[in-house]
């Protein structure tokens, strides 16, 4: 039962990955914009729930829909002063921007309602699980597998959607042209770039709820930029500008992440050194992926028209 | 659309200056304007005080040797470079302080010189990219209005097929643009600027790298532009054949300063063009040499 528990687990972590993935991918793989914060929408997004659910007791939708509102407005704004700008600067200040957010809940421990060791470093504890009178302990993480599947599947078809219409043919312009040609074209490159980010954060956002109410405890502690160059490794190994290959890669990672766990019976390695090994192992396997399968494992998908 | 297919009156092509309609009181209007235009990029004065105007339905070339002015006069007009002094108007209207797209959208459009092809789009993809207005570019209608995209797309690919025949690229269709050569961009960004169907097009030298039977055939549906869709053109151009074959105005520039301005056979006759763009080389050499080799 264990290790179907550790299985229930490892599908939980992809599909909030996923969601994580497909969001940069839009960003990143799509629009070109060098999103190097996504872990700021994803912390976020796991802080607002818990104030909106912990704090105020409002329901986990509620948590859930106003997470995704202030992190989208949250990519609005961090836009608005990088718009114009290249993507190395990009790169900066949406990292920059992650760690304001990560730095904000870490020293303003009053934002969580405050108590001895509660907030700030300390986290916080007893976010509530939705629906969970419902179901045993044992069946609880199946359901909300469901929930996170949900999610996913609704993000997958959200995202799709929109790189599949004439606003995904204008990112892609912007992706491939410095702007020149978009706006040639008439098309106000700023606000697609807005836009997109605020879609992309709304997302963050959502996947940093589903994280939050899962665990059940959330400290600035889980949201160090690593979190960030994983979903990057995510999208680049899976396969960046495809939808299909951002969860993919978010798949991989999270078994690669979590296989050294039962390494440690085949391999005659300390579990500590092994614990550090799984980042040496996601790098080996991007330099891998970036010397034969320059693209991804599933290449951006050609329009035929 | 009518550009891609249809007879060329003829004689149009040998003297396309006939063939210009004058507007109801004889004078033709101004379409735009250019005063007094200056802009420096450090220590180099790229534009030094250039004016010129560019008539209604009328194709204007814009010639000058190498670094003369003529590309970022280009950019300064279009938006793409801020201006340091002087003003453009178009149509009446001060443009000098618009943003390239809010420019494009008021109806200018243009084309570079080094064709802008985005590598990972197909050449479908980059004439759907041209349409204004289109409903889903919002994100609202992609979700709401999927009934009405559809039509439109409908209708967009129709007129890219024609266009596509016209600059013969439809066996290219769902290629990636990257994998064209540079004279395909240049077909493929006379295409895009064909379909996003502004009032006056600026072309940066089109037929570069073009080869010269399909030279003919821009130069033929560039004139159609002017006289069947009474569109406006400005183009940069090198191969004097086709300045002198299709303008009906020559402005040049030379460091920066208009420095003639006239038919193509008064600028061909100008001595200050010769010794300015010529340097040295025959006046015959210039004004015959053959466009392909």
């Amino acid at each position: 039962m264990a290790f179907v528990n550790f299985l229930v687990y490892l599908a939980i972590m992809m599909g909030i990955y996923g969601i994580l993935s497909l969001s940069l991918n839009l960003q990143y793989g799509f629009t070109g914009l060098a999103n190097f914060g996504q872990v700021g929408f994803f912390c976020l997004g796991a802080y607002i729930t818990t104030i909106i659910t912990l704090t105020f007791g409002l329901p986990f939708i509620l948590g859930l829909i106003i997470s995704m509102v202030v992190a989208g407005l949250f990519g609005y704004v961090i836009a608005i002063p990088t718009a114009d700008l290249k993507e190395d600067y990009w790169a900066i200040v949406t990292l920059a921007s992650a760690e304001i957010v990560r730095m904000f809940f870490l020293n303003e421990d009053w934002v969580v309602g405050g108590g001895v060791y509660r907030g700030g470093a300390f986290g916080v504890g007893g976010i509530p699980q939705p629906l969970k009178s419902y179901f045993s302990a044992q069946s609880y993480p199946f359901f909300y597998f469901m929930i996170v599947l949900i999610c996913l599947i609704a993000t997958y078809l959200i995202i799709n959607k929109l790189t599949r219409s004439p606003y995904g043919i204008v990112l892609k312009s912007i992706r491939e042209g410095e702007d020149r040609l978009a706006q040639a074209m008439g098309k106000d490159v700023k606000r697609f770039r807005l836009k997109t980010m605020a879609v992309g954060g709304m997302f963050g956002g959502l996947a940093g709820c589903l994280w939050a109410h899962y665990y059940g405890f959330i400290s600035p502690r889980q949201f160090l930029p690593l979190e960030t160059f994983i979903v990057w490794a995510m999208v680049i190994v899976g396969g960046k500008g495809n939808n299909k290959g951002a969860i993919l890669g978010a798949v991989i990672i999270i078994i690669f992440y979590h296989s050294t766990r039962y390494l440690k019976d085949y391999i005659p390695v300390e579990e500590v050194t092994l614990a550090s090994l799984r980042m040496v192992a996601i790098g080996i396997l991007i330099v891998l992926v970036m010397l034969f399968m320059k693209e991804g494992i599933i290449k951006e998908k050609k329009p035929v028209y | 659309m009518s550009i891609a297919k249809g007879p060329v009156a003829p004689g149009n092509a040998g003297s396309p200056a006939c063939s210009r309609q004058e507007n109801g009181t004889g004078r033709r209007q101004i379409m735009l304007k250019v005063v007094d235009l200056y802009k420096s990029f450090g220590g180099i004065q790229a534009l030094a005080g250039v004016s010129f105007t560019v008539e209604k339905q009328s194709i204007t070339g814009l010639i000058g040797p190498n670094g003369s002015g003529k590309s970022t006069c280009f950019n300064v007009i279009s938006g793409f470079y801020s201006k340091d002094g002087g003003e453009v108007y178009f149509e009446g209207q001060k443009i000098g302080n618009l943003k390239p797209f809010e420019i494009a959208r008021g109806g200018i459009g243009r084309t570079f010189q080094i064709a802008e092809a985005p590598e990972k789009m197909t050449v479908v993809e980059n004439l759907l990219l041209a349409p204004k207005d289109q409903t889903g570019e919002k994100i609202f209608n992609v979700f709401f209005k999927g009934t009405k995209i559809k039509q439109e797309t409908g209708e967009f690919l129709k007129k890219i097929d024609e266009v596509l025949n016209l600059v013969q690229l439809n066996h290219l269709r769902n290629e990636y643009a990257g994998n064209l050569s540079g004279g395909q961009r240049k077909l493929l960004s006379l295409a895009r600027i064909l379909l996003f169907d502004p009032d006056l097009i600026l072309l940066d030298e089109p037929t570069a790298g073009v080869n010269p039977t399909l030279i003919n055939d821009l130069v033929e549906a560039i004139q159609r532009l002017r006289d069947e869709r009474g569109k406006t053109i400005l183009l940069v151009e090198h191969n004097m054949r086709v300045i002198s074959r299709i303008c009906d105005k020559v402005i040049v520039l030379d460091s920066g300063i208009k420095i003639a301005e006239g038919t193509p056979k008064e600028i061909q006759n100008n001595e200050k063009v010769l010794e300015a763009y010529l340097s040295g080389s025959s006046k015959k050499q210039l004004f015959h040499e053959d466009t392909g080799s």
